[in-house]
């Protein structure tokens, strides 16, 4: 009877031991969450490869995917925020960041970002997510917005495509946009159904920022240098007929089949659309996809998608730890090989490069990071409202020709007057 | 020989006004089930066909194993919460329709009142609170949540339109059925919901239909992607830019829609009745 009992005990004291063991291992665990909107089947696939490489190799880091709608990123977000059930680690993009460190829900990562990972980003990158001092996010993967021929077209028709030692400055391309354009077929089908991010991101060319600093608050301004490419635009359509009129009112990804039915020889697009164009051009399609246009620079306006951590995690090292990991040169490469984009890390977009038989448009799109630049309308916290409220609907009158362009600078000076005012 | 050509006349344009509203209706689902069908290529054909040059099931076979078959769960998910949100709502609105449409006084007309000022709030407005609220009673990323703002969100119609439904049973029914000694129970049970089979199919479906296609509280709500619901997996087809992936999103779309038409079609009877017995007054 006696050894029925010890060895009850035994076994009781052996089951509380284990059972305490487990307990304690479980609550070292560390576990983030990770809200992301990666959304195209091979760059979730990447996404999900790392996290569970990242799971396996870090025991006691881990990291739990939240998927987020790429198109309701904000309102997810804010709700998360103001719920207090916001992710550790937040994914999102320069613009839409500006607004939540301001409201404080973004964590200061300047202490946290490794010297590695800091050196590793170029800092005219790092200049878009630092707000007064503070770097919110870690940039990771950008676009440009590009030309993109048919070169049989353009062959025919004895023009030479831009090469990046000699790119295309913007009066070439309306010239050539002109002499494309014959009875049956546009020079560009260019859609411009939300123009103002192209027409921002692409006014840098002349140095146009919109938005100046001036007496300590930031001012909307429209100067013959904000105004010179979106006039041009608008000069394609209008004066040259160089431009599809019918198209302007479509999705960039929308004119696609115009372009590949032959009714135009160019398209401007976001340099993603490369993936469209293997994907969906059809067999023999012979497309080229240029490098970025001249102005008086081919400096765009770098609007990076972002990895912040909330201010609202308990775990902000854990999460810095693993942000330096999913940004790490492998696994930034697969990302920016999943959607088309290019990334922050030169060094990841050169193992692009060498991972895809697209080097030809992928050696142009890396070859770009040289010229991003910061916006000030990025760090903005009142821009994403300007631009649905104000900017759009008149930057689309004005391409329409419904309102000239002192209409239009004044509509957009007065909406951020109205807006930011508030 | 006049007055019989002329009601053909009529008939013919009738029914050849009629087939062109069909047409109409029907040539987006049409369309849809065409586009389901193409491969990458053939979807951004300069001049689309209707019927698919190369006919394909990739994008069926896409949409259902993508993601460990996430569609299908998903499916399952909005199935689960339509089915529950359409019961409870019922459940709920018929009792409570036949005391604001049987009894008469202040409270009523304040009951009433408020069921109208609660539709006027843009949603928008209350999501933060509600989605606070959910929070507090743990309730957020989980279908019961869900299912508790569905049934608070489709509650206000529902009660207008079974109310209307009942102002329409007359009332000497139940004085007899009062005099014979029945209990406002027994009324309810044994007269009232016979006659409003046609009304509680009606609002019933509506209920189901607003919870199946509802797509803002369920992205605000949950997070957990095997707790998702199907509107979500679709506007995963939807990227940045415009950037659509039709042929999956137009096979998964089909496949979403399947459920709502065979519903349809099984108690389109019902539903015809009830819209007519909606539209009786007095």
């Amino acid at each position: 009877m006696r050894k029925v009992i010890t060895l009850g005990v035994l076994t009781l004291l052996c089951t509380v031991l284990v059972a305490g063991a487990q307990a304690g291992k479980q609550a070292s665990v560390v576990k983030l969450k990770f809200a992301t909107y990666v959304w195209q089947p091979t760059t979730v696939a990447a996404n999900k490869a790392i996290v569970e490489s990242w799971n396996k190799s870090h025991p006691g880091i881990q990291v739990e995917i939240v998927p987020v709608d790429v198109n309701s990123v904000h309102d997810k977000l804010l709700t998360s925020f103001v719920g207090g059930t916001a992710a550790d680690v937040i994914h999102d993009e320069a613009a839409d960041i500006a607004g939540f460190t301001q409201q404080g829900y973004l964590a200061n990562l300047t202490p946290l970002i490794p010297k590695t990972l800091k050196r590793t980003i170029p800092n005219s990158l790092w200049q878009t997510t630092n707000f007064g001092g503070k770097i919110t996010g870690v940039p990771a993967l950008l676009q440009t917005y590009n030309i993109f021929a048919n070169m049989d077209i353009l062959k025919s028709a004895g023009i030479k495509a831009p090469t990046l030692a000699d790119p295309w400055t913007w009066p070439e391309f309306r010239a050539n946009a002109k002499r494309l354009t014959t009875s049956g077929r546009f020079g560009v089908c260019w859609g411009l159904r939300s123009p103002t991010a192209v027409t921002q991101t692409m006014s840098l060319n002349y140095g146009g920022q919109f938005f100046y600093l001036e007496n300590g608050k930031w001012t909307f301004k429209f100067g013959p240098n904000d105004q010179n490419v979106v006039r041009q635009m608008h000069d394609m359509i209008h004066v040259d007929k160089s431009v599809d009129p019918a198209a302007t009112g479509l999705s960039g990804s929308a004119v696609l089949p115009a372009f590949f039915g032959g009714k135009c020889a160019m398209t401007v697009a976001g340099n993603f659309a490369a993936q469209s164009m293997i994907l969906q051009s059809p067999k023999g399609f012979n497309w080229a996809m240029f490098p970025l246009l001249k102005g008086r620079t081919q400096e765009q306006v770098a609007n990076p998608q972002t990895y912040s951590i909330s201010q609202q995690s308990t775990n902000k090292q854990a999460a810095m730890f693993f942000i330096s990991y999913l940004v790490n040169r492998q696994n930034l490469a697969k990302l920016a090989l999943g959607d088309w984009l290019i990334p922050a890390n030169p060094e990841a977009g050169k193992l692009a490069r060498k991972s895809t038989k697209r080097t030809g448009s992928w050696k142009i799109a890396t070859e770009s990071v040289v010229h991003f630049r910061k916006g000030n309308w990025v760090s903005l916290a009142a821009y994403p409202r300007w631009k649905a409220e104000v900017a759009q609907p008149n930057f689309v009158q004005y391409l329409r020709g419904s309102i000239s362009l002192e209409d239009l600078g004044k509509n957009l000076e007065d909406g951020w007057k109205r807006i930011n005012g508030r | 020989m006049i007055v019989t050509t002329r009601p053909r006349r009529t008939k013919t344009v009738q029914y050849a006004v009629l087939l062109g509203y069909l047409v109409f209706l029907g040539f987006p689902l049409l369309w849809m089930l065409s586009m389901s069908f193409k491969g990458p290529r053939e979807l951004v054909q300069l001049y689309p066909s209707f019927i698919p040059e190369d006919f394909t099931f990739e994008n069926y076979r896409t949409a259902l194993t993508e993601d460990d078959h996430q569609l299908v769960r998903n499916g399952i998910n909005s199935l689960k919460v339509a089915a529950v949100t359409a019961l409870l709502t019922t459940m709920i609105g018929l009792p409570a329709a036949y005391v604001l449409a049987r009894r008469k006084g202040l409270i009523t007309r304040l009951g009433l009142g408020w069921i109208l000022l609660s539709q006027m709030f843009p949603l928008i407005l209350i999501i933060i609170p509600l989605f606070l609220l959910l929070r507090d009673l743990k309730l957020t990323n989980s279908h019961i949540g869900l299912v508790v703002v569905y049934v608070v969100w489709a509650l206000p119609f529902i009660l207008w339109m079974l109310m209307s439904y009942i102002r329409g049973i007359p009332h000497d029914l139940e004085e007899a059925a009062t005099v014979d000694g029945a209990s406002r129970f027994q009324i309810l049970v044994g007269i009232i919901a016979p006659l409003l089979v046609p009304g509680i199919v009606v609002t019933t479906l509506f209920a189901f239909i607003s919870a199946w296609n509802e797509f803002f509280f369920a992205l605000v709500i949950l997070e957990n992607p095997d707790l998702t619901t199907l509107p979500l997996r679709l506007a995963q087809y939807v990227g940045i830019e415009g950037v659509v992936r039709f042929g999956p999103l137009a096979a998964a779309a089909l496949l979403a829609t399947a459920p709502s038409l065979i519903l349809f079609t099984i108690i389109q009877r019902w539903l015809a009745r009830g819209l007519l017995s909606g539209a009786v007054k007095g």
